[in-house]
This record gives C-alpha cells, sequence and structure tokens, in this order.
C-alpha cells in the first residue's frame, strides 16, 4: 500500500540540507566518565534535535522505515521534531514501539533504520537513533509519562499472562492491554525489564529511564509480578488451570551464561559475562559499600569476547576500579559483533584490545584464585557462513596473561527450565522455544518470541516478535470468544 | 603399546575388527547418551551421531572406497584445547559437541596410523587415508557447528 507522506515542516531548501553537518551527540569526558556509572551520551538539545531532523531530505519513498524491525513512521516523527511538536513526535513513535526511550539508546541503528537512509549513500545518514532518543526523554521530562494513545478500551474479559518483563514482553504486555485484556507480567528477578536491568549498564542505559517505560505500562493498568520463576514458582500448566489465564506469553530470553569448556574456568575470579554484569547492574555492586554485592576489583581484567556484552563487562571492569582491563578476541576488531559506538567509547576509556589472541587455560594460585590466562595467537583464514573471516591457532604461539579477574561474553543460551518442565513446547537442539512467525508454539495458546526463540539477537527484534505475537494473540482470543 | 606398534602386530581381519569395534563403541556410546538424555533436542543429536557412526561400520564392512572422494577441510582446531566433559544423562548440545569432535579426531588419527602403517599398499592406504579424511571432515562440520552455536562472542 502506498504511503502518504507526511505534512512537510522543514524550512531549510532542499540543496541546503545535505550540507548540514551530522549533529554530534554530547557526551562525558572519556577520563571523567571511566571513573562513574553515569551515561556516557548525554543526549541531544532541542536546537540540534531540529537542526539534525532538517537534515533529513523527505524522500518520495523512504527507505529508513523498512531498516526498523518495527516500522516506526520515521519520515512523520522527524517532521514532527522539524515542526518543534517534540511531544506529538513522541506519540507518533509510540504509535510503533513501546519503549523508544530505551531504542534510542541501545539499538544498533546504523545497521537498521540509518543503514537504509537514503542521506547516507553519499553522507553520514540522518541519526534518527539520536532523535528517537531525543524526542522519548524529552515526552518523559514534558508529557504525562503513559502514552495517550487511544481510549481506554472495553474490557475483554479474557486473561493473559506475559513471562519475562523484557523488550519482547513488555512490548506485548504494552498492545495487549490496549485491547482491553487483562495483562499479567511475571518477572523472575525483583526488577523489571529482564536483560535491560542485568545486562545493559547504567552508564548506557540508566534504571530510571526502564522504571518509567514499566511505569507508563501499570498505568495502562497492566499487573506485574517479580520474584516468578516459571517451572519452579508455578508451571505454565499451572498458570492456565490455576490462575485461569487464556492464553501465555514466553518472552523468556536468553539468560543462561556460555562457557569456553576450558581449563581453569572454576577458578575464584572467573565469571560469566551474566554474572559479572547482574552483580553490578542489577545489585549494585559497583555502588559499594552502599550496596554490599560482592565484586572482584581487578588489577588486571581480561574480557573474552567482542560482542556488546563484552563492551559492557570491560567498561564495567574500568569503571569499578581496575588499573588494566582488557578485551581478548580470537578475530579481529573487523570481525567483532559489537556496535561501533561502544568499541570507540571503551578505546576512549583506555581499555586494551587485544585482537586475535585465544585463551586455552585459566591459570591458578594455590588458594584457587585466578593470577593468568594461557593464550594462542591465532590468524585469519577463509571465511565461515557469517562472512567472518575464521580464527585459526598458530602453532607454538603460546604466551600468558597475567589476570586477576576474567570474563567470558561469548554467548548465552535460553533457560531450559521450561523444556525440563513442560513436554509439551516444542524447543529445536539448542534449547530455544520453536515458534512460527506469529510466535504460536506447539502448545495450545502459549506464544512465544525474543531470544528465547531466536537465541540472542537485539532489543528491537525481540520487541517485534513481541508486538507480533501480541497480534496473534488478540487473533486467538477473538476466535477463542467465538467458538 | 602405542597404536603404531600394535598395528605391527596385527593381521589384516584383527585390523578391520579394531576398527569396526572402534565404531561400534562409539555406536554404543552415542546410543546410551541418546536413550538417557532428558530433552528431546539432545535426543536427535545423538541418533545424527549414532546414523553417523553406523555408516561409518557399514563403510568399512564392505569395504567401499567410491563413498568419499572429497579431501577434508582445514581442520578447525575449535575444540581441541577445550576439556572433555563426562558423559552423563544431563548433557547439553554443547557438551555433546565437544565429546563428538574429540572422538572423530581420535579416530581419525587412528585411521591416519593405519593408512600410514599400508603406505605400500595402494588399496588399503587409500582407504584408511579416505576413513580418516571422513573423520577429519566430521570433527570440522562438528566444530564448525560449535563455533557458529557457542563462540557468537557476544
Amino acid at each position: 500500500m502506498k504511503r502518504t507522506p507526511p505534512q512537510s515542516f522543514n524550512t531549510v531548501p532542499m540543496k541546503e540540507r545535505l550540507t548540514l553537518p551530522r549533529q554530534a551527540m554530547p557526551e562525558q569526558d572519556a577520563t571523567a566518565r571511566a571513573g562513574n556509572f553515569l551515561e556516557v551520551n548525554l543526549g541531544l538539545t532541542a536546537e540540534q534535535a531540529v537542526l539534525e531532523a532538517q537534515r533529513c531530505i523527505e524522500c518520495k519513498s523512504p527507505t529508513c522505515m523498512d531498516g526498523c524491525p518495527v516500522n516506526i513512521k520515521i519520515p512523520d516523527f522527524i517532521q514532527l521534531i522539524c515542526k518543534e511538536d517534540f511531544l506529538a513526535a513522541a506519540e507518533k513513535i509510540k504509535e510503533d514501539s513501546s519503549l523508544p526511550a530505551v531504542c534510542g539508546r541501545v539499538c544498533p541503528q546504523e545497521v537498521q533504520c540509518e543503514q537504509t537512509c537514503v542521506v547516507g549513500k553519499r553522507f553520514r545518514p540522518v541519526a534518527i537513533g539520536n532523535l528517537e532518543r531525543f524526542v522519548a526523554d524529552y515526552a518523559m521530562q514534558h508529557g504525562n509519562g503513559a502514552s495517550t494513545g487511544p481510549e481506554k478500551p472495553q474490557p475483554s474479559g479474557q486473561k493473559v499472562a506475559i513471562v519475562g518483563s523484557g523488550p519482547a514482553g513488555l512490548a506485548a504486555a504494552s498492545d495487549l492491554i490496549k485491547e482491553g485484556h487483562e495483562v499479567t507480567v511475571y518477572e523472575a528477578l525483583h526488577e523489571y525489564g529482564g536483560v535491560l536491568v542485568y545486562g545493559i549498564p547504567e552508564f548506557r542505559l540508566p534504571k530510571a529511564i526502564l522504571r518509567q517505560e514499566v511505569a507508563n505500562l501499570e498505568a495502562l493498568g497492566v499487573k506485574f509480578i517479580k520474584n516468578f520463576i516459571i517451572g519452579r514458582t508455578m508451571t505454565l500448566q499451572e498458570l492456565f488451570a490455576e490462575e485461569g489465564f487464556d492464553s501465555v506469553f514466553l518472552g523468556l530470553g536468553a539468560g543462561l551464561p556460555r562457557f569456553m569448556n576450558i581449563a581453569g574456568e572454576n577458578l575464584n575470579g572467573v565469571y560469566s559475562a551474566n554474572e559479572f554484569l547482574t552483580r553490578s547492574n542489577l545489585m549494585r555492586g559497583y555502588d559499594f559499600p552502599e550496596w554490599d554485592t560482592p565484586l572482584h576489583r581487578a588489577k588486571h581484567a581480561i574480557i573474552v569476547g567482542g560482542g556488546n556484552t563484552a563492551m559492557d563487562a570491560v567498561r564495567t571492569a574500568k569503571r569499578l576500579g581496575a588499573e588494566e582491563a582488557s578485551i581478548v578476541y580470537r578475530r579481529s576488531e573487523e570481525e567483532m559483533p559489537a556496535r561501533n559506538e561502544e568499541i570507540h567509547h571503551a578505546k576512549e576509556e583506555g581499555v586494551n584490545f587485544m585482537n586475535l589472541v585465544n585463551p586455552i587455560e585459566f591459570i591458578g594460585d594455590e588458594e584457587g584464585n585466578v593470577i593468568a590466562a594461557k593464550c594462542l595467537r591465532m590468524e585469519l583464514g577463509e571465511p565461515d557462513e557469517s562472512g567472518r573471516r575464521r580464527p585459526v591457532p598458530m602453532p607454538g604461539s603460546e604466551f600468558t596473561i597475567e589476570a586477576d579477574v576474567v570474563v567470558i561474553a561469548v554467548g548465552n543460551g535460553s533457560n531450559p527450565l521450561i523444556a525440563q518442565t513442560t513436554p509439551e513446547i516444542q524447543v529445536n537442539k539448542w534449547g530455544n522455544i520453536v515458534a512460527d512467525e506469529d510466535g504460536r508454539t506447539s502448545m495450545e495458546g502459549v506464544f512465544a518470541g525474543g531470544d528465547i526463540v531466536t537465541g540472542g539477537a537485539t532489543v528491537i527484534l525481540a520487541m517485534g516478535a513481541g508486538r507480533k505475537a501480541a497480534a496473534a494473540i488478540n487473533e486467538y482470543l477473538k476466535e477463542k470468544v467465538g467458538s | 603399546m602405542s597404536l603404531k606398534e600394535k598395528i605391527q602386530s596385527m593381521n589384516m581381519d584383527q585390523i578391520m575388527e579394531m576398527c569396526i569395534e572402534q565404531e561400534q563403541q562409539a555406536i554404543d556410546l552415542y546410543s546410551m547418551a541418546r536413550d538417557q538424555a532428558k530433552d528431546a533436542a539432545s535426543r536427535q543429536k545423538f541418533q545424527e551421531l549414532v546414523d553417523m557412526e553406523t555408516a561409518h561400520k557399514v563403510s568399512l564392512r564392505n569395504f567401499e572406497l567410491e563413498r568419499y572422494i572429497e579431501l577434508p577441510p582445514a581442520d578447525l582446531k575449535v575444540t581441541d584445547y577445550l576439556m572433555e566433559p563426562l558423559l552423563s544423562s544431563n548433557l547439553n548440545t554443547q557438551e555433546i559437541l565437544i565429546i563428538a569432535a574429540k572422538r572423530e579426531d581420535k579416530t581419525a588419527r587412528m585411521y591416519q596410523d593405519l593408512a600410514d602403517h599400508f603406505a605400500n599398499d595402494k588399496d588399503l592406504n587409500t582407504f584408511f587415508q579416505m576413513m580418516a579424511d571422513e573423520e577429519l571432515r566430521h570433527k570440522h562440520d562438528l566444530e564448525a557447528e560449535y563455533e557458529r552455536e557457542y563462540l557468537q562472542e557476544g
């Protein structure tokens, strides 16, 4: 269907738009921020946001929306920024995304909407992510919090349980409450947000932002229950039989840490990234002695991996006071899956990068504390299926690095509890729930989406899956009433 | 006594018997693991391994030369430095892949030793070299899967 272009409020002549420089995101000074947990990016000013929005050339056939997994109406909200109607711009985003302040911070826009921005073919693309963040923050500060959205719907009389309060669960809850269903979100931990709260550090995503998003959903009528572990506190079957839910959405995430299976991984001071970041982020281990969560302060922390989680862990170790904090990565920087921005920020903060290096053993002292990592140097061979050149060990290249904290950040798997307690739910050989494109699982009335289906992916993809499943749940519930 | 030394004192029947026994041990091991596995996904993975080893056994019985014609891909060495998990009913796919890759590596070495032993017998040398290559190809496939799924480096 052909899209009606939004009304233009851009006062800059078309020819001049491409001469406007991309507005730089104001940041905390690198030296100062390496010693604190405050947010690194400070957000565009209103003046910067308007200037950045004016760089949009209002394409007749915009491709930016194609790059967004939830199809946010990017041209529309950009024009509302040009009009300086920031609250209306925020509402426009909210039509398609329930967590704009989060996505504006953590989405990899450079490989999504900004990659498909037409301006980006010859110049730097319009900073869509920074604009999204600006209007979401503006709305939080100046709006009424909860999305105004449509009128409160008539209650449907049907109950939906959302298991997991990460991005997939929150997105599904947001859509389902607007359909009049009674929605309850169950969370295993003692704070809501899933990976957004235990995985992403304060300096990248302040918890206050997330609490505000959860408060918005509560204001819309979503009920939240924490400290609830599906398969332990209650089984999936019991949610239907005892709690009377008509449908359940599983957005459990991929929170099971993976290890390397090399010697010495059980030494004291060797953490999974999951544990290390949870101790710091969720349990506020960085705020010692105000909070008494133990977390090693390292002389030399090494973090094994090259993704965003590895960058979060190494920058956390640095902020915790490590004299030296290093990334140890088996490929080269070119193959790193982490966002360029995160690599750039880590370097600015003094993180070392030991690329083409792979640990093969961790060495401990007589008390069982890690003191070093034995490593091999790697060289790049032929590309693998992901297109990245495959690292191959260099014979005889063994060497040792001193390290008193090691964090393993090589990926996460899915929680096995559902597979173990609910035989009706089909899982694949990696333990991910098998679901169709609308999130339907092998169990009647149960839908799933996000990392528990796809394996570790991005926040926005999880949100997109949550929204798709919510639409399917809505249809399922309508059919259930009609039958 | 090393395998190379052991081979010296064996006749052809004994050698083939040893090879079939090696493949049968793998079939038994993976069958047991399949039957003990608690989830369907692990059972499926073990069944794939049983099928693979059964095909090897058939090749040995039939002395098939034409089955394997491709050269093995490069050894990725992904699992060479990993610790081998103990067999149990709670193994996950990651542990299964490590056990299987290490086993393929060990069997490839056995066939390579046999190929070297029969360096002067073209048919036998070719046959055992192909069996060694086949095991290395399986090691490569298992390690590529391991790398794809368990070294995402997130």
